[in-house]
């Protein structure tokens, strides 16, 4: 069942002076879904969600709630909800009359008020503390107050500017349970930023994965992980085996790539290549299957192990496959990994491989 | 030039007792200049208490007579009155001046945020009497009454300091909260009314404390714009002092000074006279 | 910034600008000029533009007398408050004890008593029955009272203590922004306290030296009670020659040609003092 958005930004360019910072940039967000920009410092990521929010002027482009543009209109206009990174509240007003300010501002009776602010206090885990002072709440409850102080205005859109930041690592891995389960509860759509690839794993019903002032690749977070569309993409998202490879054939929704002095057979995607071409083969560690009989048949390569980490739950095995070219394998560590030691030569499979374009270069038609 | 070698047993002591020569130095000359500083005022204080009419110091025996004759004074108490009223006008007028100015450097000044200080501290810089003398002449040629030159030339030798009071106080509250009340639909007052001004309040009481202060000690503004029924109470002494020269004074002062102290005590409550001493 | 921007912005900058532009810029601007006028018993001043105050103020001999008497009592007075300020700002700007909010109000404590107090201080003082005379005499070193008042030590002596705060105020800024580890580490590297001192924290504190000497400068040149109260008739400075010409002579444009030359001297003294720091030996 289609929808229309509840929210487009087209063609949005953000230049200072003669440096393009962002774009051209769009994207369109479906009602209630949690959508999460993610990339590394400096892509654009914070620029783009500030314009969507209304509080940075795209250089060219257009912003549209449900078919209307708003470009033009400033934050409190917008039918939005904002949670800042360090959260704002403020410092002198209890957490009830912080939560109940853009009530006041929108001249919401106090009856109703009240009922509200209660309500929303509520359903973020809350309950009491109407009364307290900010100084008097953990960095978690601050959190919550500051999402619940943005959504009792019940706006149309929330967006969150890196709001984990500042936990630390228990607290971030808890509060993340916490927003999605109160997003869910919601309804809300909601538009959340992180550099933190795990976070926006973890939390969003779509990715869009930036750099470099541009959108490298969007999608659920399944699609993201399985089947990246750049280097940068398949770098920036969880561990990946990166080799160059060169198109040998193409067959029926395959390829055939040459890998060191290996044929593999991997799925043929969205990319468009011709015989000859230079490409990228990734394969993420866990998929790697290494063992010590050899194996015939299949994406496999002969090796010798290099490296041996051992992490409680987990084993990392660098192999030698070529000159020059080593790669990774993460396993759970049961005996027959464990059994695997320096030196000892191995047989390495990748049945499961993707192929990317070469580096530098992102597939056609990323969205 | 000789390589530093861990200080053997004698030499070590001598740098322990060249550094002690060294503080106590230094603690004895400071001492003499908080002394110098202070003493003036102390004679002051003590000699309100003389019991004759001369200014001598010290003197024999302790007496109110002055106190007395302050307070039994009409001259005195309503100048005593006028000055406390025109500081607290001249006061409030400069913090909230220097409030407007002080917000608008902070948040709308970027880069020119030095210069737009700078320009604020302007009449620090020119002599009191030349601001005066100035006023003084533009009265005579717009119809202000005098009583307005007096408050707005007071307001001018306070602002420097309120401004400054206020850009530090500012300097630690988060835009951050100003931006997020506007996003909740706060107008641009509202934000000034319900979110800087109570986190600043400390601050802004002591502006207010301080500029009062300086419009209280004023000599030179209202040497050519006091006139009569509007004599400050410095130029009441000033006057009274060119022909007599009794203890009155004193106790005039005393009191004065009294006044001061308890004021500059809350300063030093509020926000510590450290940010004032930044100018 | 769009229109509402703009309004809100002239509220926050409109009341600053007006006094300043209205009520101190041209008034001052207006009296300066008038200076340029020729003085008339009548209407005070008739604009006609003449050189004769300019001429007078600096060629008569009683001008010129005066000019370099306020001259040199300024630049006396900020070089004793620095030599006496100095140390204060540095001890307090370096001390750790829990007493320094005190020791620092009691620097400023008497500036705010204002300059009437201060001054009477110093008449009690240096009075023919004044603690100085009184002390002299009884340690012996002197028989009869001597005339301090009416003397140009006794100004100096005041004004010295009146300003000296306001040397205090801009040298702590600057030293207590400095960093400590400068100094240690000047001290690790083998500089003796001395050798640190004027190498190393001297210079550092060159603003806080040149606002302190600025502001001194400024208000030793433009003042008139404690000249007037300790010094008498005999030692007339510039500030209470303005005063007289202006309440008792009436002599505007004459007044005005004597302001111009303090704001000149005092504008000229600053700027090199602000030359000197920025091509300084540094």
């Amino acid at each position: 069942m289609t929808q229309e958005p509840v929210l487009e930004i087209k063609d949005i360019v953000k230049r200072y002076g003669d440096i393009q910072a962002l774009g051209p940039v769009g994207i369109s967000v479906r009602e209630g879904e949690f959508l999460t920009l993610l990339g590394p410092s400096g892509c654009g990521k914070t620029t783009t969600l500030h314009i969507i929010a209304g509080l940075t002027e795209p250089t060219e482009g257009t912003v549209s709630m449900k078919g209307r543009d708003i470009t033009a209109l400033e934050p409190p206009q917008r039918d939005m909800g904002l949670v800042f990174q360090n959260y704002a509240l403020f410092p002198h007003k209890s957490i009830f009359d912080n939560v109940a300010f853009g009530l006041r501002m929108r001249r919401v009776p106090k009856p109703v008020i009240k009922e509200r602010v209660d309500r929303v206090l509520d359903l973020v885990g809350l309950p009491d503390v109407g009364s307290r002072y900010p100084s008097e709440l953990s960095g978690g409850q601050r959190q919550r107050v500051a999402v619940a102080r943005a959504v009792v205005i019940e706006p149309s859109i929330l967006l969150l500017d890196e709001p984990l930041s500042n936990l630390d690592a228990v607290l971030r891995k808890r509060m993340r349970l916490d927003l999605r389960e109160i997003q869910q509860r919601l309804g809300i759509t909601t538009i959340f930023v992180t550099h933190d690839q795990d976070e926006a794993f973890e939390m969003s019903d779509r990715v869009i994965l930036m750099n470099n002032g541009g959108i490298e690749q969007s999608g659920p977070p399944e699609e993201m992980y399985d089947k990246p569309e750049s280097q940068f993409a398949a770098e920036f998202i969880g561990e990946a085996n990166l080799v160059e490879a060169r198109v040998v054939a193409i067959e029926p929704g395959a390829l055939k790539v040459k890998v060191a002095e290996a044929i593999f057979t991997a799925p043929a995607g969205k990319m468009a290549v011709s015989e000859g071409d230079l490409v990228t083969v990734m394969v993420r560690p866990e998929r790697i299957e290494v063992s010590k009989t050899p194996v015939n048949g299949g994406n496999t390569l002969q090796g010798k192990v290099t490296g041996r980490v051992f992490s409680g739950d987990q084993i990392a095995l660098t192999m030698q496959v070529a000159e020059g070219l080593e790669i990774l394998c993460s396993k759970p560590s049961t005996a027959h990994y464990r059994d695997l030691r320096l030196g000892d030569p191995v047989w390495i499979s990748a049945d499961d491989c993707w192929v990317l374009p070469r580096a530098g270069v992102k597939t056609e038609g990323a969205k | 030039m000789t390589v530093d070698t861990a200080p053997s047993g004698s030499s070590f002591h001598a740098a322990r007792r060249s550094k002690f020569a060294r503080q106590l130095l230094m603690g004895v000359t400071v001492t003499a200049i908080y002394a110098f500083l202070l003493t003036p005022i102390l004679i002051i204080i003590l000699s309100s208490f003389n019991t004759t009419s001369a200014n001598t110091f010290p003197t024999d025996g302790v007496s109110l007579q002055w106190y007395r004759e302050f307070l039994e004074s009409p001259s005195f108490i309503s100048a005593f009155q006028f000055s406390a009223w025109l500081g607290i006008v001249a006061a409030v007028g400069a913090t909230i001046i220097g409030f407007l100015t002080a917000y608008g450097i902070v948040r709308y000044m970027g880069s020119y945020r030095e210069v737009a200080q700078s320009i604020a501290m302007l009449p620090i810089m020119v002599p009191h009497i030349l601001i005066s003398i100035s006023l003084l002449i533009l009265l005579t040629v717009v119809p202000i009454p005098e009583l307005a030159g007096l408050i707005i030339g007071h307001i001018i030798i306070c602002l420097p300091f309120t401004v400054a009071g206020i850009l530090a106080s500012l300097d630690g509250v988060d835009p951050q909260l100003e931006r997020a009340a506007w996003t909740l639909g706060a107008s641009r007052m509202r934000i000034l009314w319900e979110i800087v001004i109570p986190l600043i309040a400390p601050g802004l009481f002591s502006s207010l404390i301080f500029a009062f202060i300086i419009s209280f000690g004023d000599v030179y503004i209202a040497l050519f714009l006091s006139g009569p029924g509007m004599t400050t109470l410095p130029i009441e002494i000033f006057s009274y002092m060119q022909w007599e020269s009794t203890p009155v004074i004193a106790a005039i002062t005393t009191v004065q000074i009294i006044m001061i102290f308890g004021l500059g005590l809350i300063i030093e409550r509020m926000v510590g006279l450290r940010q004032i001493m930044r100018i | 910034m769009n229109n509402s921007g703009r309004l809100f912005s002239a509220f926050l900058f409109g009341p600053i600008g007006i006094v300043y532009l209205l009520f101190l810029l041209a008034p001052i601007g207006f009296f300066l000029s008038m200076s340029l006028f020729r003085y008339d018993a009548f209407e005070l001043y008739v604009p006609t533009v003449t050189s004769e105050n300019f001429e007078r103020v600096l060629t008569d001999s009683y001008y010129r007398e005066i000019i370099f008497r306020t001259l040199k009592i300024a630049f006396l007075t900020c070089f004793f408050s620095l030599m006496l300020g100095y140390p204060l700002a540095y001890f307090l700007a370096r001390s750790k004890s829990r007493w320094r909010g005190v020791l620092m109000f009691l620097v400023i404590a008497p500036l705010m008593s204002g300059i009437i107090v201060r001054t009477y201080g110093w008449i009690i003082l240096l009075g023919q029955d004044g603690a100085v005379n009184k002390t002299l005499m009884t340690i012996g070193l002197i028989s009869q009272p001597l005339q301090i008042l009416n003397t140009e030590i006794a100004v100096l002596l005041a004004l010295v203590h009146i300003l000296m705060p306001y040397m205090v105020f801009p040298l702590f800024s600057a030293l207590a922004s400095q960093d400590p580890d400068v100094e240690r580490a000047a001290g690790t590297l083998g500089a003796g306290r001395i050798r640190t001192f004027i190498e190393v924290t001297l210079p550092l504190s060159r603003t806080g030296i040149l606002m302190g000497t600025a502001l001194v400068f400024t208000l030793t040149a433009g003042a008139v009670v404690t000249p007037a109260l300790l010094g008498g008739k005999d030692v007339q400075m510039l500030g209470q020659q303005i005063y007289d010409l202006i309440l008792t002579t009436l002599n505007w444009p004459l007044a005005s040609a004597v302001a111009f030359v303090l704001v000149v001297c005092q504008f000229l003294i600053i700027a090199l003092y602000f030359r000197g720091g920025r091509h300084g030996p540094m």
